[in-house]
């Protein structure tokens, strides 16, 4: 912040990550990465651009953010279903609804901090799981999830393959562009202050109960996005999205990529399903025994995740 | 007409009385401190200022203003900053990051939606927080994390932060307390080298910091005031002799 920068120097990570996601159809089946699996870490990079914000930025860990993703996907699976196989009414209407829905979880759970938000967002992520399952079964599909969608199109455009890889990649492009912007705002200054000294803030003249649910609304609107091009990326929508399963995988991909960097939750996204789908056909069935030992590696030898081990080799080679 | 102006506040603690009946009048640029034994409500009081207590009865004028009610983010943007016992900053972030918070929460209020604007377009205010940070000595340490600064410099860091956002009352809890010597005396010629216009209202313990700085002394007990006046009246006060040391002997 201390002084003016061109405009490629501002945006370097934007435009790196862009290089690298628009290139990913050339370079990821080099190792081993398959069409399809790249969409899917788009789409989850969009997610943990969004939740960084939250969880890196401000220090709330929400363990409900599958509720916002879920509630975006089944959204986008009726709308394709039952209204129009277009994507973009799908999608809006789907980002929208949920994130009206985050409104009204932010005000609520936001009234506690540490581990106690972190169990009203789980429990209110297992009651819209609940409902899916029970109560709203005739347009969730229950246990079976909801299928018979219409293939997905953008006006004439079949949404398949490699469009739908694009269509995300972009979008991924801005909202980390976005990201980036808020980071470098004056609301991103007012996110860091609210995990280091949330009493001194409010005595600085700034509302940070606000400032909270902006941030809180602002994950679950990414989250909504990354629920809704999931389901335009494979026209299925089951039970587990809304589980607290799914909200997990989002905390430890954030994790073990680094929270607080934006970029690292994407390197752990990228990284635990590379994992999950590449590697795992090797190891076999223990690969979450794997991904445990290095999740624990990483809390107690690198709590930084990727990004700390990053910038510890860079330290290394400017000493030498 | 007083800046500050309390009337009749009561609070009470279950059963216990924490502050009876205080009436305190404070004049604009004045620097006015509340003295009292441990428990006597002066930390209370400071709080009820902040809006952090409500208290049951009574009422609190600040500039014509009430005060009671008001969430303490909007005290604060009403004009009143609070310097806390212990240093209370943004240990994570840079000393320059720290000063820059109160600059923009001077500019926007409370909460400003826009959050596309770069912090780095805005010069003049950056500087606004360079300036601020000059003027208390941190100039070396404008990009230091302000978790390793010393226990004075934390200090001054938090004065900054206050002073940044141009308030017109400063309330300071102990601001000398666990000090050494020598960082008690910058602390008091920082107070005392304060801009004019700033009307301070400073809680202490350490008598030598109280009338160095403070035109008039109020002093509580049990959460009564018993005796005010400028320091040489209060110095040889019976009641306040007595609240101190127990009854006096005669």
């Amino acid at each position: 912040m201390n002084t003016q920068q061109s405009f490629f120097e501002r945006n370097r990570a934007v435009i790196i990550f862009a290089i690298i996601a628009l290139l990913m159809p050339l370079w990821f089946p080099l190792i081993g990465g398959y069409q399809g699996l790249d969409t899917k870490i788009m789409i989850m990079c969009i997610l943990v651009v969004g939740f960084d914000l939250l969880l890196g930025y401000t220090g709330y860990l929400s363990f409900g953010h599958a509720a916002f993703f879920g509630i975006a996907a089944y959204t986008t699976g009726i709308m394709l279903k039952d209204f129009s196989g277009q994507v973009i009414p799908a999608i809006v209407v789907a980002v929208v609804l949920s994130t009206l829905v985050s409104v009204v979880i932010g005000l609520l759970t936001l009234k506690r901090t540490g581990i106690y938000f972190s169990i009203l967002t789980l429990a209110f992520a297992e009651m819209f799981h609940a409902m899916a399952m029970a109560m709203l079964q005739e347009w969730t599909g229950g246990e079976n999830g909801l299928t018979g969608m219409m293939t997905p199109m953008l006006g004439s455009i079949k949404m398949q393959g490699a469009v739908v890889f694009y269509f995300s990649a972009i979008i991924a492009i801005v909202m980390f562009y976005l990201a980036k912007r808020i980071e470098r705002s004056p609301v991103g200054l007012m996110m860091r202050a609210i995990k280091c000294n949330q009493t001194r803030l409010e005595y600085t003249g700034i509302n940070a109960r606000k400032y909270k649910l902006l941030t809180f609304i602002i994950s679950a609107f990414y989250a909504a996005i990354a629920g809704a091009l999931m389901v335009v990326y494979e026209p299925f929508v089951g039970h587990e999205f809304l589980g607290w399963h799914q909200s997990g995988e989002f905390v430890l991909m954030s994790v073990i990529g680094g929270v607080g960097t934006l970029v690292g939750p994407m390197l752990g996204a990228g990284f635990m399903l590379y994992f999950e789908n590449v590697l795992s056909a090797d190891i076999g069935e223990h690969w979450l025994l794997f991904l445990g030992i290095i999740f624990m590696a990483v809390v107690i030898f690198m709590p930084g995740g990727f990004m700390e081990a990053i910038s510890r080799l860079q330290a290394r080679f400017n000493n030498k | 007409m007083p800046i500050l102006d309390i009337h009749q506040v009561s609070l009470n603690f279950g059963g216990l009385k924490a502050l009876q009946d205080v009436n305190l009048k404070i004049e604009e640029g004045s620097t006015h401190a509340l003295i009292g034994p441990n428990g006597a409500g002066k930390s209370t009081l400071l709080n009820v200022l902040t809006g952090m207590l409500a208290p049951s009865d009574g009422s609190v004028m600040f500039d014509g203003k009430p005060l009671l009610d008001v969430q303490p983010h909007d005290i604060n943007q009403l004009g009143i900053a609070k310097v806390f016992q212990t240093p209370a900053i943004f240990p994570e972030m840079t000393v320059l990051e720290n000063v820059t918070i109160p600059v923009f929460a001077a500019r926007d209020g409370a909460f400003r939606m826009n959050m596309f604007e770069g912090i780095d377009h805005q010069r003049p205010l950056i500087e606004f927080a360079e300036e601020q940070i000059c003027e208390l000595g941190l100039k070396d340490k404008m990009h230091t994390k302000a978790d390793s600064l010393s226990r004075g410099d934390k200090r001054r860091l938090e004065m900054a932060i206050c002073l940044a956002h141009k308030p017109r009352l400063l309330l300071l809890d102990e601001p000398t307390a666990g000090m050494a010597r020598h960082e008690t005396e910058q602390t008091i010629e920082l107070l005392n080298g304060m801009k004019d216009g700033i009307t301070k209202v400073i809680v202490e313990h350490d008598m030598n910091v109280v009338f160095s700085l403070a035109e008039k002394i109020s002093v509580l007990a049990q959460g009564q005031i018993i005796a005010e006046g400028a320091p040489d009246e209060i110095k040889g006060h019976p009641k306040v002799i007595e609240a101190y040391l127990g009854e006096a002997q005669v």
